[in-house]
């Protein structure tokens, strides 16, 4: 019998999450930027996951972060929502 | 909104691939909060959606030491630490007690308020959702008044416990109201209860889409819809010094309540029932 | 080292106070709030450098405790009965979360009907908790647990519970010999082991799925399982350092000989201690074993010690409902298949009930006498 390695306090590795997410499967819809000027950086500070950042260089969404839930794309110009997956009609 | 993006930390110290549905206004709540109290805070959250998104296993969110309590003893856990970190001459660091509503003002009630009468050198927060989420939904006394939850199937009976005003006549350093659908205003209360020496309350309203009947990227307009209506009060209590934060443009509460699944059986005598509540407490007259 | 007279309840506090514990969280009950009252003039004296927290209730007690472990401090904390039960939850999770933690238990019986006097029946209902729990004879057992209780608790990573009975020890005056603060010191170097730090953060108590929690569980019961070495070299050790003579898991009086032994933990051993000196000036071979460590539960050291002897009562200051005593339960299922013994357990002194010589006496005899064997029976009805 093997005993996993785990460590002595029941606990995780900070911010391990963040390299092993992989949220794409969760959405149905991806928020896309479409004009980057017109993005308002409060969606950064709205976005429940960090998957959006607005600096100097304009908006960019990390895809591996982000779930879909469209709140950027409510707040704010610029950014869109477009279907995940465009495959035949009643599949998605 | 004058929010210095460019100075915000750029750093995520919590958030980033957390396990929350999407759109989850708990995690909004609690990204904005992490921006100012930084990498120098020890978080203890109680049993709730909140401790569960922040990790599965051996892999969490959380960039600063996280530590998901039992359900009714953050702030006393919370106590504990701090004393621990004085005994050791540690000066910079901020104590945090996060719960829910359940985990704050019901099953976690004692706790919040022994550690608030001691004068407890701790903030704790309250994120709102206004029901008990992670076991499914079900009423608690921070349900407000006619919702429907999983549990109440008929709308809740009673009026939601005013936690805000009972955390005030505690005499503590400070007292605040805030919702993630403003984020300046939460950010500067919380810069606030940072620097006190005793005990802060932060009362965050932050709504959860599936408890309310909101689709997911309605979370931020709902919250704001329930500060420009009235009913969710910007303020703060400031060493006894009450001040509203922020001055709402009165839309009929209606816009609000009328945008949740969990009032759509709401009559129009109670709707303006609760329109006369609101226009009585700003002084609009009935 | 000089010698003082004092009550249980001042043991516990002078034990603590030469741990040089750093956090005390502490709810009022009787009859275990005498230590507390010791400790906080302690340190409103200046003659300990603790935090103490004023809390609410018991489960906060043993939560803010819990948080100043978590956050590298030295921790303490005293109950009995009623708070030990609401606290129940948190001693799980303290167990769990691997903190060293030590409590002082001054046994009381538990509600309903209410009862303030002593019994085992508290501590025996967290025996699955995870907790080393020490018995204490007398008052010396008292003090020498307790500073004992620290080192094995912080070598280990596992809570400890010193129990010692109420008003039978918390407020009776014995003599106790006090061990030299420097030699405490030396015994009990601080090492400090946040698991919440700032500089070395992490995420404590993250959701544990199925594919880890057993894990997590066998290793916790490998330590407890340590324990068993662990806790009789600490006792050696401390003999060593301060000339004591404290017992490790067990230890036998009058056990070489013996075909009757009496087996018990507690106040109670003491008096049984009389009953057998009483009985080997009549000639019987009879003996005792006294329990310290109850949990982990010393199963070879018992075996041992018990493995030539025709009778064994075993005397339990607690009830099992529909099972029997805790300690007869543990012996019997320990002893199986090792003999043909005859095993009897007695209940006796539940809630300050009788359990003198005479109680103790009777209780040999029905062992010996008994048609019905290897049953319960209650004394003192
Ligand atoms: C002692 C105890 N009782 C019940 C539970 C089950 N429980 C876990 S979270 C929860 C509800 C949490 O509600 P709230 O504090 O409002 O936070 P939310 O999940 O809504 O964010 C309940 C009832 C528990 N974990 N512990
Ligand atoms: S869709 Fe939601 S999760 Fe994705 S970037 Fe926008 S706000 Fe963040």
């Amino acid at each position: 019998m093997a005993v996993k390695n785990l460590p002595i306090v029941p606990s995780g590795d900070p911010g391990a999450l963040v390299e092993a997410a992989n949220y794409a499967t969760w959405r149905i819809f991806r928020p896309v930027i479409t004009e980057s000027a017109k993005v308002n950086p409060i969606v950064t500070l709205y976005c429940p996951d960090g998957a959006i950042t607005v600096d100097e260089s304009g908006a960019e969404v990390n895809y591996k972060l982000c779930k879909g839930c469209g709140i950027c794309a409510k707040e704010s110009e610029g950014i869109q929502m477009v279907p995940e997956y465009t495959g035949p009609k009643g599949v998605f | 909104m004058t929010i210095d993006f460019k100075n915000l930390p750029k750093q995520e110290l919590f958030g980033q691939g957390n396990v929350g549905c999407k759109g989850c206004g708990a995690a909004i709540a609690g990204r904005q909060a992490m921006k100012v109290l930084g990498e120098r805070t020890i978080i203890t959250i109680p049993a709730s959606c909140m401790a569960t998104l922040g990790g599965n296993n051996t892999k969490t969110t959380w960039k600063t030491p996280f530590y998901h309590t039992l359900f009714e003893c953050a702030p006393a856990i919370s106590s504990g630490v701090r004393a621990a970190l004085e005994i050791q001459g540690i000066k910079d660091v901020n104590v945090v007690s996060w719960g829910g509503d359940a985990g704050s003002a019901d099953i976690g009630f004692q706790s919040l308020t022994g550690a608030a009468e001691r004068q407890e050198h701790i903030i704790h927060v309250l994120y709102d959702n206004e029901m008990y989420m992670n076991t499914g939904g079900q009423t608690g006394s921070q349900t407000p008044l006619y919702a429907i939850t999983s549990n109440g199937a008929l709308g809740k009976k009673v009026h939601k416990k005013n936690m805000l005003a009972i955390m005030e006549a505690h005499g503590i350093d400070y007292v605040a109201s805030a919702n993630i659908a403003y984020p300046e205003d939460l950010m500067n209360k919380f810069k606030k209860a940072a620097s006190k020496k005793g005990f802060s309350y932060i009362h965050i309203l932050a709504p959860c889409h599936r408890g309310w009947g909101i689709k997911p990227e309605e979370t931020i307009e709902v919250a704001r819809k329930a500060v420009e209506c009235g009913m969710w009060e910007l303020f703060e209590v400031d060493e006894g010094k009450r001040t509203r934060t922020y001055e709402p443009s009165f839309i009929p509460v209606a816009d609000y309540l009328k945008a949740q699944g969990r009032f759509k059986n709401l009559t129009a005598e109670q709707t303006a029932e609760l329109q006369k509540s609101v226009n009585k407490y700003y002084g609009k007259g009935e | 080292m000089n010698k003082v007279l004092i009550t249980g309840s001042e043991a516990a506090a002078l034990g603590a106070k030469l741990a040089k514990i750093e956090v005390l969280g502490y709810y009022p009950i009787t009859p275990a709030f005498p230590a507390m009252e010791r400790l906080s003039k302690y340190i409103e004296d200046g003659e300990l450098n603790c935090k103490f927290i004023r809390v609410e209730s018991d489960h906060s007690a043993l939560a803010s405790v819990l948080g100043g472990s978590l956050a590298g401090a030295r921790s303490y904390t005293v109950t009995n009965s009623q708070g030990l039960l609401l606290m129940t939850e948190v001693v799980y999770h303290a167990a769990g979360l691997r903190q060293p933690i030590v409590m002082g238990v001054a046994n009381r019986a538990l509600s309903a009907p209410h009862s303030r006097f002593p019994e085992h029946g508290d501590a025996v209902s967290q025996g699955a908790t995870g907790w080393i729990q020490l018995f204490s004879e007398n008052n010396q057992d008292v003090l020498d647990n307790t500073i004992q209780a620290f080192r094995v608790a912080e070598e280990l990573r596992t809570p400890v519970m010193v129990n010692y009975e109420g008003y039978l020890q918390s407020h009776t005056l014995e003599e106790v010999f006090v061990p030299d603060q420097g030699k405490v010191d030396a015994f009990l170097p601080l090492k400090r082991m946040p698991a919440l730090d700032v500089t070395n953060p992490r995420g404590v108590n993250t959701v544990a799925g199925p594919d880890v929690y057993t894990d997590y569980k066998y290793i916790q019961n490998a330590a407890m399982e340590q324990a068993l070495e662990l806790i009789p070299k600490v006792a050696a050790d401390y003999n060593r350092e301060f000339g004591a003579n404290s017992c490790g898991l067990i230890e036998g009086y009058m056990m070489d000989d013996a075909e009757h032994a009496i087996v018990a933990m507690g106040s109670i051993v003491g008096t049984a201690r009389l009953l057998v000196d009483e009985l080997r000036k009549q000639g019987k071979k009879i003996g005792l074993v006294k329990v310290k460590t109850w949990r982990p539960f010393p199963a070879q050291a018992v075996n041992q010690i018990l493995k030539n002897v025709k009778y064994v009562t075993v005397l339990d200051k607690n009830i099992v409902f529909g099972v029997g005593g805790a300690l007869a339960t543990d012996i019997k299922a320990n002893l199986y298949g090792q003999g043909s013994m005859v095993i009897n357990g007695a209940i006796l002194g539940l809630g300050g009930g009788k359990c003198g010589v005479k109680e103790i006496k009777e209780a040999v005899d029905h062992t010996e006498s008994s048609e019905n064997k290897n049953r319960s029976e209650w004394i003192g009805l």
